[in-house]
């Protein structure tokens, strides 16, 4: 598989070449991250090819959010790095069998994964990216889940993030506000 | 305003943080508070087993076993029920139907329910019903309005400052809007009335649709003075916008914007028979991202003093 990788400033990469024309050509490539890349990273590189801005609704509004954030140190410090992982499950025993892949954005401290849903971006985006396995649920058992290497493409990794992203509205709010 | 609620729970944590606005509410407002919930769906023909919604194992059903449940749901809501008055209830049957049936019966000003019966990997949510069955079901029939708590709340309601209400210029939104009014008004808050052109439903993506947006935004802009702020009757507290864009998106950016404390819309987007409305996907998403409660209300049963 075509591999781009995904430079910690935001540019993506060929051969240590970043690319500057028809980002999009790159949607299907295997995704490689930088030393260093961080959630910012991410911005950044739609900052750098707005036509990614296209491709989920809630984008241009993460967008807006990432700019009003400060130029540095945000980060939760309870969780130390975000995973982007994939989930393939099988359900439908007893019913109609499915089997459901999806992404999932979390963050990791130590050995333990955490809901990240409740962290506004501005505590978010210096923490490390990294991608993370393929966990195999089986049946709903959530106990003994197999996992795999794999690999995602640009665009499930852009999608993967925003639809974690689109959740992040900042809960607080009315509690600061009293 | 609030003299009766029910809040229907399956006493599991994704119920935790509706539990905490209903005993809020009940307290504010010095209501009766009913903690309902539902112990199984009772098998075919004559038996005495049901099936418990939330662990899917069979159990017999007995007195003793509907006194357990109970003994259970006061032990999950222990500290909230310290300064509570509030009465538990079960029954055993379809949930959502259960639901519907005891807040008719006792007549309640409102429904109280967490969006999901279980915890959801975010992710699953994309492919899975965003949001539960039972609560799609209550939201969709229910007469009073139904609040849906998918967060945390910090503010109670007597503090509201911001409401902001959706529209869509239905019948079910008329109501939505007046309920969001009455409550506006009894709390002393800022009502946001809004609405978002749907620009993706219009065919107002082509290079010549600016001036058709923008026509459309005056036009809406005129329909709601016109439907909405004649009912007002003097109360000064109250914004208008109208934006252009995806609705579920628009109306979540502003309600951030807005900071608002709830979020009111109509159960159904737009006109259709209430028989045959699957729950709006605008209110679903809706619900699925706000950061604060959000009502659904389909019947101008609740507000008929201001119709």
């Amino acid at each position: 598989m075509n591999t781009v990788t995904l430079q910690s400033d935001g540019a993506l990469a060929q051969r240590e070449q970043a690319i500057e024309a028809d980002p999009l050509v790159f949607l299907n490539h295997q995704v490689e991250l930088d030393r260093g890349y961080t959630l910012r990273s991410f911005f950044k590189m739609i900052e750098r090819y707005p036509v990614f801005g296209k491709l989920n609704e809630f984008l241009p509004e993460c967008l807006q959010q990432y700019r009003s954030c400060p130029d540095g140190e945000c980060v939760a410090p309870e969780v130390g790095h975000l995973e982007l992982y994939k989930t393939v499950e099988m359900m439908g025993f007893p019913g109609e069998p499915r089997l459901e892949i999806y992404p999932t954005l979390c963050g990791v401290q130590g050995s333990d994964s955490c809901e990240i849903k409740a962290f506004p971006l501005e505590q978010l985006l210096d923490m490390p990216v990294r991608i993370g396995k393929l966990k195999h649920v089986v049946f709903g058992d959530t106990v003994d889940v197999l996992e795999f290497d794999t690999v995602f493409n640009l665009f499930e990794f852009i999608e993967g993030i925003v639809w974690q992203l689109s959740f992040h509205r900042n809960p607080q709010a009315c509690a600061l506000r009293r | 305003m609030f003299t009766k609620l029910l809040f229907a729970t399956t006493a599991s944590p994704v119920c935790d943080n509706a539990a905490k606005v209903a005993f809020d509410l009940e307290m504010k407002w010095e209501a009766k508070l009913i903690i309902f919930h539902v112990l199984g769906v009772p098998g075919r023909g004559f038996n005495l087993q049901v099936t418990d919604v939330r662990t899917g194992e069979r159990e017999d059903i007995s007195q003793d076993y509907a006194d357990w449940v109970k003994e259970e749901l006061r032990n999950t809501y222990g500290t909230l029920l310290e300064d509570s008055n509030a009465e538990i209830v079960t029954a055993i049957g379809d949930p959502a139907r259960e639901v519907l049936r005891i807040a008719r019966k006792e007549d309640v000003d409102m429904i109280l329910m967490g969006a999901h019966t279980r915890e959801e990997d975010i992710g699953a949510t994309r492919h899975r019903a965003i949001a539960g069955s039972t609560m799609r079901k209550v939201a969709k029939a229910a007469r009073c309005p139904v609040v849906i708590v998918n967060r945390p709340c910090t503010t109670c309601w007597r503090l509201f400052s911001n409401i902001v209400v959706g529209t869509d210029f239905s019948k079910a939104s008329t109501s939505a809007f007046l309920w969001a009014y009455k409550l506006a008004r009894e709390v002393g808050a800022t009502l946001h009335i809004f609405h978002a052109v749907d620009i993706a439903a219009q065919g107002f993506a082509q290079p010549s649709g600016q001036n058709a947006i923008e026509q459309k935004i005056k036009e809406s802009r005129r329909r709601i003075e016109q439907t909405y702020l004649t009912k007002m009757k003097g109360y000064g507290q109250f914004s208008v916008e109208v934006w252009e864009g995806i609705p579920y998106v628009e109306i979540l950016k502003f309600a951030r914007d807005r900071q608002a404390d709830l979020i009111v819309m109509a159960h159904h987007a737009r006109e259709v028979d209430p028989e045959h409305a699957e729950l709006g996907s605008t209110v679903e998403q809706v619900v699925l991202r706000a950061a604060c409660p959000v009502a659904s209300v389909n019947h101008p049963d609740k507000v008929a003093d201001l119709v």
